[in-house]
């Protein structure tokens, strides 16, 4: 680890002031202190803003839900009412790591945490996403890697929290540039599609203040499958959230986790949802539609036939 | 006929661990926790490179950085090394912070040369040497009886199979390393180690020190599993450090060099053919293996038995048989021996091969067994299992359970020797007070010797466990075996039983009174006056003996949509003589399964062919069984008091995995050959994987 500044910022304003042009903002910091002491990442400044007022709420609403940036996973998972009005994100909450790791991290950086492929996290590699010059996951041990990407890189999105804010529609509130940003999902993340060295969209200084979840969509559901049955990265994960009514789904969305630098939509695979009964062949077309087109490399193709069954299962736990 | 009591007050019943509260309540000090006055931190700088010559190594610089207060090379002058994390230098300083730095600012001069660390890649006549001087793979070791090609011709049913399991990484709890004081009495060396005697002789030898001025202590210890036998590279440069800081150092490694440089076990490529006759009597056997113990065989790491060869047909009699075996050489850390050495992996191996000869033959698994396996207590144990277990209910045919979540289950067996180290030597000290301290240079490793001693000690003298104190991990003791091969409980008990009988006989006789033990004892220890009583012990006869037989029944979900295996019981039928306590006996039972879970399902060290690096040196994707990962383990130990004491740390960690993947197969219909089974190969066998992309190689 090399030698850097710590502050403590305790406004927003400070936040961004404080971090300059090479700080690094400092939450539960499961993700950026283990990059530091791996030297993965040198940062000049940590700026910690844990103690920025106002960040750590979580604000029901009648139409929308307030998640501040700094509400640890542990309380997203225990709080009784999400898992009343959100299942999924409760669902992605609870299989994030360990108790120990739920208990520190936060919303915002479980959202902006960087790259989990083991070349990215080796001290010794220098990869593209670390302006290296190739991609070894593309000739290397890809089991954990992407079947999609816009670029080089096929480095997957692993927060689980991101797949179920892109089922439930949610909106990340960023601070940038002296003012509030409102992003889709998909924009929080669409640089890391474009982009090798880019983990999300956010830049630099850029301060996730909130999410904004809509409360539309009444069902939701999360499913993940790892290698191990806790206390594991998920090798796909799935999300979907919907309205029901009569037996018919409206609204739905659906997205998977580990299979594409961003939360992997298909606007398509959510129009044919509409309208339609939650039944197995309606679940096939859409795992059909999500998965068209997907780019297997040598170690990874069975993401395929597992993507599908979650699909498939995520969808019909919809139904209740 | 065993000396042991027939009617014993202690031995057998179950006696909570003796240091139980102290590990609890964090008071047991372990290596890492010593302090010691002006204690510095000692790291150790690693090659970059798989495989490189060393031309120059230049620590001055590093010499002058703030904080830092030695600094050595491992070896003078140009050398060549071998793999990624091999040791080159090492530094002392007051801070983790200032190594760190120190570290960066030694200069190496270095030519890096051409490496393989695939065994498929090494194995290629044109693949980089390894070893200038040899090929990588030398030509198989073959064994060969009777006629094997006539042979195969008699069978009734012949099944080939390509068996192959991962390299395992040992990755105990506590990291390696030791806290090193040196000053003029000679060298103390707190050390996390099996084997204090053999660190003792190794730091004596490598420092050029008497061994009469090496002290080493292991109070508590978090784990080894073989690979901490001697004082290890980082051992010996906490040593040098030392002398050279003129101060004391500690130098434990991190879980990231835990996964390069300090064992793990061979993996193993086998290729099986299998035949018997109509009724199941095995009569041919084809056997190839290979497999990689990284850049040695064993040769640099003091733990021996690190070679890749396998007992094969393991605990099977085939009267024809050819075996070809080898080991391949590649630029990775070196095999050690790894619990049971050699066992899990012939067992995974030959079980599998054995089920799938019962497929071919159309016969119940079991029954093969019983059929062919030649061990009397195995037999008896086959019996007791499948009845506890529920098999003829349970067993259906392969793949035919209903629904997308296939039930399976399979059974596979284990065999080991486990007997005493007759050198072992002991003492026993009778204070006037009454409390006795029975002193032993064995360790206790985190496998319940401590308490195994208190038990044959509160057993002979007529008291309870908690009155005994038991002081191990010390080379001042009188000394006893490393804790290898499952030797410690076979050793200590005898010898803790002989060297109190000896003391009982002598406070008698020295104080007048008939019979001291029990309720007499505080009375007669009283008539000692002021000087305790202090008698020696040594192993002896008739008090253990060894081989044992052990047969594991594994019941699993498997969901053949994602892959994902659940195990929902695992049935332990295991002898190992007379069980001391059965408390500490099932403990190890349940660390040897779930040690065999992570075998079956988990590990597995992914080494990169690019780099040359292990791509998962963390627990994050280094795999290991959580909680949630184990399931209910039924165990039940055949008490033969008759046999006296036997080792079992290691026999209850071999068949578990070969079970686990027979009722995989089971499951399934189908049999997913490989080790680690992830729902990565679950799919690839069930044939639900697309082809993947067609230009990687
Ligand atoms: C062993 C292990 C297992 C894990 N398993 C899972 C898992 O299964 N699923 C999963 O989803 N995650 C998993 N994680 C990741 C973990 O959830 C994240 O590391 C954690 O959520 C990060 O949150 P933090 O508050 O600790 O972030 P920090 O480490 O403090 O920050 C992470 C990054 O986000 C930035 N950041 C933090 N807050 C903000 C903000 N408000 N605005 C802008 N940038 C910000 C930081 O600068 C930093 O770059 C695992 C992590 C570990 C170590
Ligand atoms: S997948 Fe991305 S992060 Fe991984 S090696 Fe390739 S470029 Fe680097």
């Amino acid at each position: 680890m090399k030698p850097f500044e710590y502050a403590t910022a305790l406004t927003v304003e400070s936040a961004r002031q404080l971090a300059g042009a090479n700080g690094h903002y400092l939450a539960g910091g499961n993700d950026l202190l283990g990059r530091l002491k791996d030297d993965i990442t040198e940062a000049s400044r940590l700026v910690n803003i844990k103690a920025i007022p106002g960040l750590n709420r979580i604000e029901p609403g009648p139409q929308t839900w307030r998640i501040g940036a700094l509400v640890t996973i542990a309380q997203i998972e225990d709080h009784p009412e999400i898992r009343r009005v959100f299942p999924g994100l409760h669902q992605a909450a609870a299989e994030v790591g360990s108790q120990q790791i739920r208990n520190v991290a936060t919303l915002g950086g479980n959202l902006a945490q960087h790259s989990r492929c083991w070349y990215y996290r080796h001290r010794d590699i220098q990869c593209l996403k670390k302006r290296g010059r190739i991609c070894y996951a593309l000739e290397g041990d890809n089991r954990y890697h992407a079947l999609f990407t816009g670029n080089v890189c096929i480095s997957p999105v692993v927060s689980n929290l991101a797949i179920a804010l892109t089922a439930l529609d949610a909106t990340a509130v960023v601070w940038r540039d002296g003012q509030e940003r409102r992003m889709t999902m998909a924009e929080l993340y669409e640089l890391a599609w474009d982009n090798p060295t880019a983990h999300h969209s956010l830049r630099p200084g850029d301060l996730l203040l909130r999410v904004e979840i809509p409360t539309v969509r009444p069902r939701s559901a999360y499913l993940q499958i790892s290698d191990k049955h806790s206390f594991d990265w998920a090798l796909v994960s799935c999300a979907a959230a919907a309205r029901i009514e009569n037996g018919r789904i409206h609204n739905a969305r659906i997205a998977l986790g580990c299979v594409s630098p961003v939360p992997h939509q298909v606007t398509a695979a959510n129009q044919f949802l509409e309208g339609k009964n939650l039944d197995e062949a309606t679940a096939d077309q859409v795992a059909d539609l999500l998965l068209a087109g997907a780019q297997p490399q040598e170690h990874n193709a069975y993401k395929i036939p597992m993507a599908r069954a979650l699909i498939r299962r995520t969808l019909l736990q919809l139904r209740g | 006929m065993s000396e042991w009591p027939a009617q014993p007050k202690v031995l057998g019943t179950r006696v909570p661990r003796v240091d139980g509260p102290a590990k609890v309540t964090g008071q047991a000090r372990y290596t890492s926790d010593v302090q010691l006055e002006g204690l510095l931190i000692g790291m150790i700088l690693r090659s970059k490179w798989p495989a490189a010559r060393i031309l120059r190594i230049n620590l001055d610089k590093a010499r002058k950085m703030p904080g830092i207060k030695a600094a050595v090379a491992v070896q003078d002058g140009p050398r060549i090394v071998r793999y990624y994390g091999e040791e080159l230098a090492a530094v002392a300083g007051v801070s983790r912070q200032a190594c760190e730095d120190a570290l960066r600012a030694i200069e190496i001069e270095a030519e890096p040369l051409p490496f393989v660390v695939r065994e498929e890649d090494a194995r290629k006549p044109d693949a980089p040497r390894v070893w200038e001087q040899a090929p990588n793979a030398p030509p198989p070791r073959v064994q060969e009886t009777g006629n094997v090609d006539a042979a195969f011709a008699e069978c009734a049913a012949v099944i080939e199979g390509f068996y192959t399991t991962a390299v395992q990484l040992h990755h105990p709890m506590e990291t390696h390393g030791c806290t090193v004081l040196w000053n003029d009495e000679g060298i103390t060396a707190w050390a996390s180690t099996q084997g204090i005697s053999s660190v003792r002789d190794g730091l004596a030898g490598a420092l050029r020190v008497d061994q009469s001025k090496v002290r080493v202590i292991t109070e508590h210890m978090g784990g080894g599993f073989g690979s901490k036998f001697g004082p290890g590279v980082e051992g010996i440069l906490a040593a040098r450090l030392a002398r050279e800081a003129g101060a004391p150092v500690k130098l434990m490694l991190s879980r990231f060099e835990e996964a390069l440089a300090v064992g793990n076990r061979p993996s193993s490529f086998q290729r099986i053919k299998l035949g018997a006759k109509a009724d199941g009597t095995l009569h041919a056997f084809e056997y190839e293996n290979y497999g990689t113990a990284g850049v040695g065989a064993g040769q640099a790491t003091e733990g021996g038995g690190g070679g890749a060869d396998l007992p094969m047909p393991y605990i099977y009699r085939v009267p024809n048989r050819r075996i070809k075996q080898t080991t391949v050489a590649i630029n990775a850390g070196s095999a050690r021996a790894f619990r049971a050495p050699g066992h899990p992996v012939a067992s995974f191996g030959m079980e599998s091969a054995m089920d799938d000869l019962a497929v071919k033959l159309g016969m119940d698994p079991l029954e093969l067994r019983i059929k062919n396996d030649p061990s009397e207590i195995r037999q008896r144990e086959y019996r007791i299992g499948a009845e506890r277990f529920g098999w003829k209910e349970k067993y259906r045919k392969p793949g035919s359970s209903p629904g997308p979540v296939k039930v399976g289950v399979g059974v596979a067996s284990a065999t080991w020797g486990g007997g005493g180290s007759r050198r072992t030597q002991g003492e026993v000290q009778i204070n006037p007070d009454g409390s006795v301290e029975v002193r032993l240079g064995v360790q206790d490793i985190g496998t319940g010797t401590r308490t195994v001693a208190a038990v044959v000690a509160a057993e002979v003298l007529g008291l309870k466990p908690e009155q005994i104190t038991v002081k191990f991990g010390d080379t001042r003791f009188p000394p006893g075996p490393g804790s290898g091969g499952s030797v410690t409980s076979p050793s200590v008990a005898p010898t803790v039983f002989d060297a109190c009988t000896r003391a009982l006989e002598q406070l008698q006789k020295q104080t007048g009174v008939p019979d001291a033990r029990g309720e007499n004892w505080r009375a007669a220890c009283k008539k000692l006056g002021v000087t305790p009583l202090v008698v020696q012990g040594q192993w002896r006869e008739g008090l253990s003996s060894s081989g044992v037989g052990g047969v594991q029944f594994a019941e699993v979900a498997v969901d053949t949509e994602t892959g994902l295996v659940t195990v929902k019981k695992i049935v332990v039928v295991q002898d190992c003589g007379l069980v001391v306590d059965p408390l500490t006996a099932e403990s190890q039972v349940n660390g040897g399964v779930i040690m065999g879970i992570g075998f079956a399902l988990y590990e597995e060290r992914v080494m990169d062919w690019q780099t040359g690096v292990v791509l998962n040196p963390n627990y994050e994707t280094y795999k290991l069984p959580g909680l949630a990962d184990v399931p209910e383990i039924d165990i039940v130990l055949l008490n033969m008091p008759e046999r006296g004491v036997i080792g079992l740390g290691e026999p209850v960690h071999i068949p578990t995995a070969a079970a686990i993947a027979n009722a995989v197969a089971n499951a399934l219909g189908v049999r997913v050959p490989s080790l680690p089974i992830t729902p990565r190969k679950v799919l690839a066998a069930l044939g639900k994987i697309p082809a993947p992309k067609s230009s990687a190689a």
